[in-house]
């Protein structure tokens, strides 16, 4: 008989079972495929760490030697979430390689029915694949909609012959071979992958910040079996990227009921419907973060969720009566909020100038002086306006703080 | 000539009732068992009151176990399991493994009686929060609490004043393969929800359902006395996420009669999980060679009304190895199976009895 009282105390565990997993396992069917000898499987390199994806299968996740494929979204208009992934590499001596000759994924423009054909779509995936392969680094993917989108690609590409057939014509006419990964690689995993590593470079307490978590649909809805599940993390019932990390660093992460949501980015929502994106990235998930967990910041880990949730804050701001708004959240990738933790520059490196939300109390609360911070950062600008050549280097980002001219203003 | 014994593995309702028919018509039985006690799983999933007529579990149970026990004809090993199997109708040769070591058991027949295991909520969509929220249970941990007249909510031992079901949890999905209906959740649910109003008369109970199956004779003796004299509150529409608000849980999801999503709170959230087969049933199947269907349920015989023949002579099944079963189902194939494993052991081949 089992008394009420064990069934209080009673640790309740669920143990995956990959043999009971209701989709097929890629890995089988992609190195089905190289055996055939249709294509090159581009195998995960050393070193490299084994996790456990949603129905108990592992994922390799490939610590160094990546070739990163970055979000036209974030190069475009959040530049601090590349910057900061990079930076995380280089200060964790992680080797990589920052490809110039990388195509957008063309996902959004997929997603707002503006692709041509599915041959076209694949070969934009393959190409960029291939040219991985070319330079001897394994690929890392920045977007968590390209990820998606690819593995979508790789379904297709694996159930239909003549698509590979297809492709891999076009592919030759670019002096390209057919590639396919041996994983598809989304750089939130790598961060949860090395977060025991951050956590230990950490320079900030952040015991008093609260986070929620935003879990991108594109990475954890879109071929669900993918991604990585951990019996630590919400008893191993929803995924544990982001969260694993803001956990590591020792904020607390604050749950809220409308977690599963999509931030409103959607596919195309934002394109189309954006005013219904903006409603509902603002009244189903900021405000309901707002009213229930109270957070001091928004953690995600897509282009699109950091994209939505922080730019649609503008909307409410515009037509609240400034009396009753509700105080707005700042809103950044992980990778962001690891390399503040880590001492990186808000503004060199994690480019928050370019948000909307104010993040400035968060950067109080965590201990990092904003205003001396934005007084470097217009000495670079003006040391750059003086000489049309120059950019900002990594030596730069790095440097101490060096006497600024007075500029007065912010 | 074939061995007079019939081997029964599994010692739960069906398998009790096939080793008592089997007694009463002079047969010889070994009762094979792997836990230290009769039962199975009404008997380890602390069964309260069983559906049928709100009989108690255990009297149930223990009335079945009495029937057979001290009979000269049935020999009893609990805590022993088959390990290997050799031979064919008529003449198995079973190396049965126990506390006193292994032995060989010879038998003219087999009949499986290795029942089911409750769905593991993990498996399914997994935003129902089982192994997240302490106040998220099963039909199982609801009986437990039933059983013993305690019914709080697990997470700070307070009385819930809103309580409600989940139907077809771990069944009717295609998504993670389990398609099928199994059969009793509706049921037990209403009968729970109806023990729960009778302890709890303050506390509001819910069922958000697909479908309601209340076969035969539960349509007015458990879903109607539910609704009119309890006031369970039926709801059809399909929850897809359970989260926190607060200590209470919310549940979200879409009210097809209203034809609109919707949120609730709840303080405990009861998903009636449906069966799959059990470790035993699997084993014992790659064991006896016995066929499962796409599900890993033991197959039966094609071609004719038989319920309980596997596709291998000799073997027959009683009970939810055979897929999703009710008690009724489990006692009534028990009867037959026990009927035709005699039938072997008085020497008419399964060819002759179909005739």
């Amino acid at each position: 008989m089992i008394p009420t009282e064990a069934l209080k105390k009673s640790k309740r565990e669920f143990k995956r079972d990959p043999a009971s997993a209701p989709t097929e396992d890629m890995h089988d069917k992609v190195l089905e495929i190289e055996a055939k000898g249709e294509w090159i499987v581009h195998r995960v390199p050393e070193p490299y760490i084994e996790f456990d994806t949603k129905y108990g299968r592992k994922k390799k996740l490939p610590l160094q030697h990546t070739w990163h494929h970055k979000s036209c979204g974030q190069c475009g208009h959040i530049p601090g979430y590349s910057t900061s992934i990079f930076w995380l590499h280089r200060r964790l001596g992680m080797e990589y390689n920052d490809p110039t000759d990388q195509t957008s994924c063309t996902a959004w423009n997929y997603y707002a029915s503006a692709t041509s054909n599915s041959a076209a779509q694949a070969c934009v995936a393959m190409r960029n694949f291939a040219a991985a392969y070319e330079s001897g680094y394994f690929p890392q993917i920045h977007c968590a909609t390209s990820y998606g989108h690819y593995k979508e690609v790789r379904e297709e590409m694996v159930h239909h012959p003549e698509l590979r057939a297809q492709v891999r014509e076009i592919m030759a006419k670019m002096g390209k071979r057919l590639v396919m990964p041996e994983e598809i690689v989304h750089y939130s995993e790598w961060i949860y992958a090395v977060r025991h590593e951050i956590a230990k470079h950490k320079v900030l307490d952040l015991s008093q910040i609260t986070a929620t978590v935003h879990p991108a649909c594109h990475y954890y809805k879109l071929v669900q079996e993918d991604a990585i599940y951990d019996p630590d993390v919400y008893g191993g019932q929803r995924t544990a990227v982001v969260t694993a990390v803001a956990q590591a660093l020792g904020a607390t992460v604050a749950d809220y009921s409308t977690w599963f949501d999509c931030c409103g980015f959607g596919f195309r929502h934002i394109l189309v419907q954006r005013d219904f994106s903006r409603s509902f990235a603002v009244q189903r998930k900021i405000e309901v973060m707002r009213e229930e967990a109270n957070p001091d910041v928004t953690l995600t880990h897509d282009t699109g969720c950091v994209t939505t949730l922080d730019k649609s804050q503008f909307a409410p701001n515009a037509h609240i009566d400034p009396d009753k708004r509700k105080a707005a959240i700042p809103v950044m990738s992980e990778a962001q909020f690891a390399a503040l933790a880590m001492g990186a520059h808000p503004y060199r490196i994690c480019q928050l100038h370019w948000h909307a939300a104010d993040y400035r109390p968060l950067l109080e609360k965590m201990g990092i002086d904003w205003q001396e911070a934005w007084k470097e950062f217009e000495d670079d600008i003006e040391r750059l306006r003086k000489d049309p050549k120059a950019f900002l280097t990594w030596e730069d980002s790095d440097k101490g703080r060096a006497a600024h001219a007075s500029h007065g203003g912010l | 000539m074939p061995n007079d014994k019939i081997v029964i593995i599994g010692g739960g309702p069906a398998g009790l009732e096939a080793t008592k028919g089997i007694a009463d018509l002079g047969g010889n039985v070994v009762l094979v068992e792997r836990r230290d006690r009769l039962g199975g799983t009404p008997d380890s999933s602390s069964y309260a009151a069983l559906t049928h007529h709100f009989m108690d579990a255990q009297e149930v149970l223990g009335k079945m176990i009495v029937a057979i026990t001290g009979q000269p004809s049935v020999d009893i090993r609990l805590s022993s399991k088959i390990v290997s199997s050799q031979g064919g109708a008529g003449n198995f040769r079973l190396t049965l493994e126990s506390p006193r070591g292994q032995e060989t058991v010879e038998a003219g027949a087999i009949i499986v009686c290795t029942g089911f295991d409750h769905f593991d909520p993990g498996g399914e969509t997994q935003m129902y929060g089982y192994y997240e929220f302490d106040d998220v249970i099963t039909l199982t941990d609801a009986e437990a609490m039933l059983k013993a007249k305690n019914f709080a909510r697990p997470s700070n031992g307070q009385v819930p004043e809103r309580v409600c079901f989940i139907q077809c949890v771990g069944s009717r999905d295609r998504r993670i393969g389990n398609e099928y209906c199994s059969k009793v959740c509706c049921g037990i649910a209403s009968k729970q929800a109806i023990e729960i109003r009778q302890l709890l008369p303050n506390a509001k109970v819910f069922i958000f359902y697909i479908d309601m199956r209340m076969y035969g004779y539960w349509e007015q003796e458990i879903y109607w006395p539910a609704q009119e004299k309890y006031h369970v509150q039926y709801i059809r529409g399909i929850v897809s996420e359970i989260l926190k608000k607060g200590d209470k849980l919310l549940i979200r999801g879409e009210d097809t009669t209203m034809g609109r999503p919707m949120e609730v709170t709840m303080d405990i959230v009861i998903l009636s999980v449906g069966m799959v087969p059990s470790e035993g049933t699997k084993e014992v199947a790659k064991l006896l060679d016995i066929p499962q269907d796409k599900y890993g349920f033991l197959k039966t015989a094609e071609g004719g009304l038989d319920t309980v023949s596997t596709p291998v002579e000799g073997i027959f099944v009683a009970g939810a190895a055979a897929g999703p079963r009710d008690l009724d189902d489990s006692i009534s194939m028990a009867g037959a199976a026990a009927m035709k494993a005699l039938a072997i052991v008085k020497r008419k081949s399964q060819r002759e009895m179909r005739g």
